[in-house]
């Protein structure tokens, strides 16, 4: 996203963004690089700096963006209206796949275009529709599945600068003088030469066997699923060659593009310091920023020594696989551990995770567009009516609209908020061991967060003592939630049938405003129920509780069991609540935040 | 007949921050975030009042500014053609954008009826096409939908609104001030709208008794008779549109000192927030501020003045941070600023 104002940067303006530009400078190159995602927080000019490669590209090279509400007919092809009415025929016009032919097709916030499109893009960019892609995504916003991520070439991470030096470059970048353009014009012109240059002679490079040898191996290093990697590695490094002037592909050159074509297919992205670090050793003399902007390379390489500075604090490192849980608690706060679950989930997901599909194929829920193809009846009368309205006159109307078969268009219908996800949290005292509360938190609040990024709704219901109670009310405020969680004491008994009819309750009240609603409900105990309702026996109480709330539709369970099963004591009573509720079962060492979010997006789809 | 603005008792933040996007429409709008019945929606009609007028191509439903690189198709066709597009003035206009508004609506969408009767295509125009170089309005925001913010989201962005749907490929520009006014009690923005306005301010009841019964007075002479009211602040309001004629006239000149992209970058690395745009917003709105009190060059006191209302909405808050550490700093770094 670009602050209004000022119109469109120019390429070599753009302050230390090294990496990123080196990418898109390389899919410039080599389209069949297969494109450019950028990737970071809002506002540190993922949007900008792509707009500028537009400047790059060779006279007569379209540039094509899709907005977000984009329809299937405007992306493929779509009756050309005009011809109809005036010839009649049946003329097809070129979609905005067609238009980008031999180009650039630019989605921004890809993570928010519908799953269904980006599909259908990147289907067609596979089977030889001729255009290269460039996105650009804010993962706070919401993850994308590794299967399209993966179809990236490349991909480009954008960090706040930490260091104030490079912050001011860049304020002061943003209000230059106009009289400047003339240089930076210059700059981008000399620039372009140079990937024409480079393209031109691209085919000519050579990949010895050492080169591609070391490539594979860095893939195999970084346990990357499939071939794409090595592929995007082979070719970006043969584009970088290019770029340099040199007539076959070193293992520097191979160095110097790893991260952009690795760092978005392994299972977990690189810590940031380590990434950087390398960067620092493959500092080549013959750094391209050299001849183009001298400034650049210098904050590129202060970028780098800034991570660990006081501002750093967006480059926390999340702990590697196989590092014992323990050291991540080691902090002691529990805002640490909360911080590090969050990222950690966060990361895990935008490999496995995936939003949410609220679409609906009932008649319920909003009318968000019209589609050709329905599996029901729903017609859109819009849709249809505009579908219908260039053939009028040949039809020969003259009363009514006269409407045919091929006209019909159907409702794709969205239900907002599709789920609640309720929580019910055992805080008795059995729980009070710290970490295992942390843990528990942990889990709820990245759990939290991915209901953030599907937009789902939440509730959380804690028990102890004598009572269970509602602390959140189903809300889409994430950020309540996540305040009153923070709040909620441990101590006392454990009120498990207390905890079960309270959900019993509540996934009532809700059903009788919302009938559609989907229900998943996680309970997080050990299950050793020792405070009853009635007189009746505990065990007796659970048996029925569990009963009433196993016949609700719509509602799917899952337990994470707490329970130490290193002890002496164990006794598998919460393996026994989820045989009476049809529910999935975790044990205390499944309650990673990555696991369990997981399994309730799997739970949710 | 609208309440004025210069009525408006106390609300000091609130008629700042609108005047400020007056003075410079590229500050990127501002967030009013406060509970009912605090002058909101009554602050932003008003303002219309005061807006200047803009030079626009003739009769272009798009509100082309001749002067731009960035043109509607059909002013492209006509600056092709006849090698110039004609002028007229228009005065900004705050234009409104209901909560349930359709896609259609607000995107513009095919001219069915227009379609049936001559079976030509023609784009009808949404609300975007009003907005452009005009406020546009969202009371409550947070309660739009979700594909509709999206939208809004994408074309702010592009400072442009592309139409590719249904066989209308149609885009025009659609740089507007979005002014949004929410109760945060009634639910969350999405962090990436929130970074979408430039300012953010907060707005209470007042609770200087002897303001609200001002408040109170004011109202109902002005509900009596409107015309008496008006005349009382005619003054008032001829002054304030003047001022900001002048600060955009001379906004340009505004000098911003070194020093003081030094301060702006201090306040924002103390409180580490994510990405350039509070400082670019700081910038740009300490120069608005400084032209509007007739400074020839930035003055600490003018960054100070801004900073808050840059930063209230983007200090970090992913759903598991406490704002409060963040919020605190804030103001301690703003209250050692002038010393």
């Amino acid at each position: 996203m670009r602050l209004p104002g000022r119109g469109s940067m120019f390429f070599s303006e753009m302050i230390g963004l090294g990496k990123a530009k080196l990418a898109l400078v390389l899919n410039c190159i080599d389209p069949c690089i297969g494109g450019v995602l950028l990737l970071g927080d809002k506002g540190t000019g993922k949007s900008t700096l792509a707009r500028a490669v537009a400047r790059l590209l060779p006279d007569g090279m379209p540039w094509v963006e899709v907005p977000l509400n984009v329809t299937e007919d405007a992306l493929m092809e779509s009756v050309d209206l005009e011809d109809a009415v005036r010839t009649g025929r049946h003329t097809l016009q070129p979609g905005l796949l067609a238009r980008a032919r031999g180009g650039v097709l630019f989605i921004d916030d890809v993570n928010l275009l519908n799953s269904d499109i980006l599909n259908l893009i990147l289907t067609n960019r596979d089977n030889g529709a001729g255009f290269s892609l460039i996105a650009t995504m804010n993962p706070q916003e919401g993850p994308i599945s590794s299967k399209l991520i993966d179809h990236f070439g490349l991909c480009a991470l954008f960090e706040t600068p930490a260091r104030t030096a490079l912050r001011l470059k860049v304020l002061k970048r943003s209000d230059r003088d106009e009289a400047q353009n003339g240089w930076f014009e210059n700059l981008d012109a000399r620039l372009r030469k140079r990937i024409d240059r480079a393209r031109a002679q691209l085919d000519a490079i050579t990949v010895p066997d050492e080169a591609t040898g070391y490539a594979v191996e860095a893939c195999m290093a970084a346990c990357i699923e499939g071939h794409r990697g090595d592929l995007a590695l082979e070719r970006a490094a043969r584009a970088y060659a290019g770029f340099c002037l040199a007539g076959s592909v070193s293992r520097k050159h191979v160095e110097r593009v790893l991260p952009l074509a690795l760092i978005h297919r392994k299972r977990e992205l690189m810590p940031p310091e380590e990434e950087e670090i390398r960067e620092q050793e493959l500092k080549e003399p013959e750094n391209r920023d050299k001849q183009t902007e001298p400034e650049d390379r210098e904050n590129e390489s202060s970028d780098g020594s800034s991570d660990s500075g006081p501002g750093g604090q967006t480059a926390i490192p999340k702990p590697r696989e196989g590092r014992p849980r323990e050291e991540v608690f080691q902090t002691g706060e529990p805002f640490k551990v909360r911080r590090i679950s969050f990222r950690k989930d966060r990361l895990e997901r935008r490999v496995s995770g995936r939003r949410t599909s609220t679409r609906f194929a009932g008649k319920g829920g909003r009318y968000v567009k019209s589609i050709l193809r329905a599996r029901e009846p729903d017609i859109a009368a819009d849709a249809t009516l505009r579908a219908a309205a260039p053939w009028q006159l040949k039809r020969g109307r003259t009363g009514s609209i006269i409407i045919r078969d091929e006209d019909f268009r159907f409702k794709q219908r969205e239900k907002k908020m599709g789920h609640l996800v309720i929580f019910v949290v055992d805080c008795s005292g059995s729980m009070g061991a710290k970490r295992r509360m942390i843990e528990t938190k942990g889990a709820v609040l990245s759990l939290l967060m991915d209901c953030y990024h599907k937009r789902d709704k939440v509730s959380l219901i804690a028990f102890r003592k004598d009572r269970a109670e509602v602390v959140i009310p189903p809300t889409s405020s994430v950020e309540l939630a996540s305040r009153k969680l923070q709040d909620i004491p441990v101590g006392g008994k454990t009120p498990l049938p207390a905890a079960l009819f309270t959900t019993y309750n509540l996934i009532r009240q809700v059903r009788i405003k919302e009938p559609q609603m989907r229900f998943v409900v996680a309970i997080v105990s050990d299950g050793r129920a020792n405070q009853g309702q009635s007189g009746m026996p505990v065990r007796e109480e659970i048996a029925r509780g569990a009963a009433m709330l196993k016949e609700q539709q719509n509602t799917d369970f899952i337990i994470v069991d707490t329970e130490d099963k290193s002890g002496f004591m164990r006794a598998d009573l919460a393996r026994r609540l989820a045989g009476a509720l049809g529910a999935d079962y975790f044990t205390a060492d499944d309650l990673k935040a990555d696991y369990l979010a997981g399994l309730v997006s799997s739970r949710t789809v | 007949m609208v309440f004025p603005f210069t009525g408006i008792v106390s609300q000091e933040d609130m008629k700042l921050g609108l005047t400020l996007n007056v003075v410079d429409p590229t500050i990127g709008g501002l967030l009013i975030m406060g509970e009912k019945g605090t002058g909101k929606s009554t602050a932003v009609r008003s303002l219309a009042e005061l807006l200047p007028e803009i030079v626009v191509s003739r009769s272009c439903p798009f509100n082309c500014d001749p002067d731009a690189g960035q043109l509607c198709a059909n002013c492209s066709e006509k600056l092709a053609r006849d090698g110039t597009l004609q002028r007229e003035k228009r005065r900004m206009r705050v234009v409104e954008l209901p909560l349930g508004i359709t896609e259609d609506r607000l995107v513009g969408t095919l001219d069915i009826e227009h379609a049936l009767k001559q079976g030509e295509k023609r784009f009808e125009p949404g609300i975007l096409a009003d907005a452009n170089r005009n406020f546009l309005y969202v009371d409550e925001v947070n309660l739009l939908e979700d594909h509709i913010i999206d939208l809004l989201l994408d074309s702010a962005a592009m400072g442009q609104n592309v139409v590719e749907r249904e066989g209308v490929s149609f885009s025009h520009p659609a740089r507007f001030i979005l002014v949004g006014t929410m109760n945060p009690e009634e639910g969350d923005l999405r962090p990436q709208l929130l970074d979408r306005f430039g300012l953010c301010v907060y707005v209470q009841s007042v609770r200087d008794k002897s303001l609200r019964v001002e408040i109170l007075k004011r109202r109902s002479r002005f509900d009596i008779d409107p015309e008496g009211f008006l005349g009382e602040v005619q003054k008032d309001q001829q002054t304030l549109s003047e001022e900001i004629v002048r600060a955009r006239a001379n906004l340009p000149g505004v000098h911003m000192p070194d020093e003081m992209l030094g301060r702006i970058v201090e306040i924002t690395t103390a409180v580490r927030v994510d990405g350039h745009r509070s400082d670019i917003v700081i910038l740009r709105a300490a120069r608005a501020l400084a032209s509007l009190r007739g400074h020839g060059a930035v003055e600490a006191g003018d960054v100070r003045d801004v900073a808050a209302p840059a930063l209230n909405h983007r200090l970090k808050r992913t759903p598991f941070e406490d704002i409060g550490s963040e919020r605190k700093k804030l103001d301690e770094v703003l209250h050692a600023f002038t010393g």
